[in-house]
């Protein structure tokens, strides 16, 4: 069994009345890409700030590294690196100066800046100053931040927020050489879920503050639903031939789509049917649920964004 | 608190702020003694008891000349200083390795302690000289042991003017924003110039005149004799007014969500 890098038990965070996190308990271990979702204001940030001790919890502990009294997870926050949403640096200053500030900050030396400038593509930028930089520079730029301390356990919140696509590639390219080439262990959250799925090796979806499901990549594809998706001309002409065939699981999405849900072998008998009735098929064909309609299916369709 | 200390430092000297902050401190004595030959040639003379600094030898109270001004000067560099790392969110880059906040807090208070005495020394080094060219060193009335009174009065003007930063230091930690900070810092250096006033009319309130900083570096003449027996009355004063600042600081601090 790998070791245990995070593990929360009942973390609570209340404003007011409102429950920013509500008995949130999570497990992550040595080598996960654990991706956290959830919509705005879900508590993805607060339960990360919450496990960085920027936040105080009103009730639940959090164990790091397996340390969980006061003391022991100062020493342990030691061992993480953290960007939360917008990249958290010093305009004023270079990139060099910004990880040499972080570096002293705790208390390493300067041997990786170096290295890590040349692995975020930064190392050109000499004296220019971060206020000059793009978003994506900025981006590259915290994640660097986040490794001058040599930490074994990321908190990536939003990485690619604001991206364009080539900057997203290259965020999550990094994260995977990170992870491959020195055995990181990352809490990543975005509202991209796409892209997450790319990267992430488990889930924990977060709804109004509550962990609502956890589970492994292999899981979330077990548990997506396959349809048959079928584009027509008239969706309603289809319905007598369906309920002809006793197929009663299906939606009709609007006048020209209809999904047909646990009948996935019969794509050929039910597109023979719909010509044989006459009705024009346009498109037929097997779907796969993406991470986002699943997302959308267990929390009653809320946005991420 | 020693790596946070390092932190700061590069941020200070990469920084055009803690320049800026030294050019007004430095040009301040120089123009105000150009503006005292000008008066002199306009066939004014110059007292100690309005100008407070007359010659080189007066030019140890360059800090109380300009106590507001350099009040001012450092609420604003403190605010920016600390400010900005909670603007930034760069507050939790060092936060989230662990360290504990009542270090982080006392680190930025040091900054700003060792920040505010190289602007004191500044401005009274470059005042001594400016005055002492142009008006020679001369000397402080009934003063009879110039150095070991020169010693005093810049310490004591030095936590006159600290007590004020470390104000600015708490309020800035408290409002977690530098507009807000400079509104309050503002407010508190301009009201603590003024409460007093209105405590010495009552009969009540009369002994609070004497537990505000601002009480013997705005309305005190520190050449005077009866200023110079309160001296001990103006270190106790700055103290307890740093450790109580310092105190409530840390305690919200500590006690604060960082966003």
């Amino acid at each position: 069994m790998t070791e245990i890098i995070l593990k929360t038990t009942g973390v609570t965070k209340k404003y007011g009345q409102h429950k920013a996190l509500a008995d949130v308990s999570i497990e992550i271990r040595r080598g996960m890409i654990y991706g956290l979702i959830g919509e705005n204001g879900a508590g993805k940030s607060t339960f990360m700030r919450a496990i960085m001790g920027l936040i105080e919890t009103d009730t639940g502990t959090i164990e790091l590294f397996g340390q969980h009294d006061t003391k022991g997870l100062q020493q342990a926050r030691r061992k993480m690196g953290q960007s939360i949403e917008m990249p958290a640096l010093y305009p004023e200053l270079t990139a060099r100066e910004n990880l040499q500030v972080q570096a002293a900050n705790g208390g390493v030396d300067e041997t990786e800046i170096e290295r890590l400038l040349t692995m975020m593509n930064l190392a050109t930028t000499g004296r220019k100053h971060v206020k000059n930089f793009s978003l994506g520079m900025r981006q590259r730029l915290a994640i660097a931040v986040t490794l001058v301390t040599n930490p074994e356990f990321l908190i990536l919140d939003e990485p690619t927020n604001g991206l364009d696509p080539a900057g997203i590639a290259e965020i999550r390219e990094i994260i995977l050489q990170l992870v491959n080439e020195r055995g990181l262990t990352v809490l990543i959250s975005s509202h991209l879920l796409n892209e997450l799925s790319l990267v992430a090796t488990h889930y924990g979806i977060l709804h109004h503050g509550r962990l609502i499901r956890e589970l492994s990549k292999e899981q979330i594809a077990q548990e997506s639903q396959q349809y048959i998706e079928i584009e027509l001309a008239d969706a309603q002409a289809a319905i007598p031939i369906l309920d002809q065939m006793q197929i009663a699981d299906y939606t009709v999405v609007d006048a020209q789509h209809i999904n047909v849900y646990q009948h996935n072998q019969a794509v050929a008998q039910i597109n023979r049917a719909l010509v044989l009735a006459d009705i024009a098929v346009t498109r037929i064909g097997v779907t796969q649920q993406q991470l986002e309609d699943y997302f959308l299916n267990l929390t009653g369709g809320e946005q991420l964004v | 608190m020693s790596n946070l200390l390092a932190a700061d430092k590069i941020k200070l000297t990469h920084s055009k702020k803690i320049i800026l902050v030294l050019l007004i401190m430095g040009l301040l004595p120089l123009v105000q003694a150009l503006n005292g030959q000008l008066t002199v040639h306009s066939g004014f003379k110059l007292t100690q008891l309005k100008d407070i600094v007359i010659d080189g030898a007066t030019s140890i109270l360059m800090i109380e000349k300009n106590g507001l001004t350099l009040s001012v000067v450092l609420l604003v560099f403190v605010n920016f200083f600390i400010g900005e790392e909670f603007q930034h969110g760069t507050i939790r880059n060092a936060l989230s390795l662990g360290q504990r906040r009542a270090d982080y807090y006392l680190a930025k208070l040091i900054m700003a302690a060792g920040l505010t005495f190289v602007a004191a020394v500044v401005t009274t080094v470059v005042g001594m000289l400016s005055y002492s060219v142009l008006f020679n060193f001369g000397q402080v009335v009934g003063i009879d042991h110039y150095f070991s009174y020169a010693l005093q009065a810049f310490i004591v003007l030095y936590l006159l003017i600290l007590a004020n930063v470390a104000v600015y230091v708490a309020v800035t930690f408290i409002t977690k924003n530098t507009g807000m900070a400079m509104v309050w810092g503002f407010l508190y250096t301009i009201g603590t110039g003024f409460v007093p006033g209105v405590f010495q009319q009552t009969e009540h309130f009369k002994f609070l005149t004497n537990w505000f900083t601002q009480t013997y570096l705005f309305y005190r003449n520190l050449a005077l004799p009866a200023a110079i027996t309160e001296f001990p009355q103006m270190i106790l004063v700055s103290g307890a007014t740093i450790i109580l600042a310092t105190i409530l600081g840390i305690y919200i601090f500590k006690h604060t969500d960082i966003k």
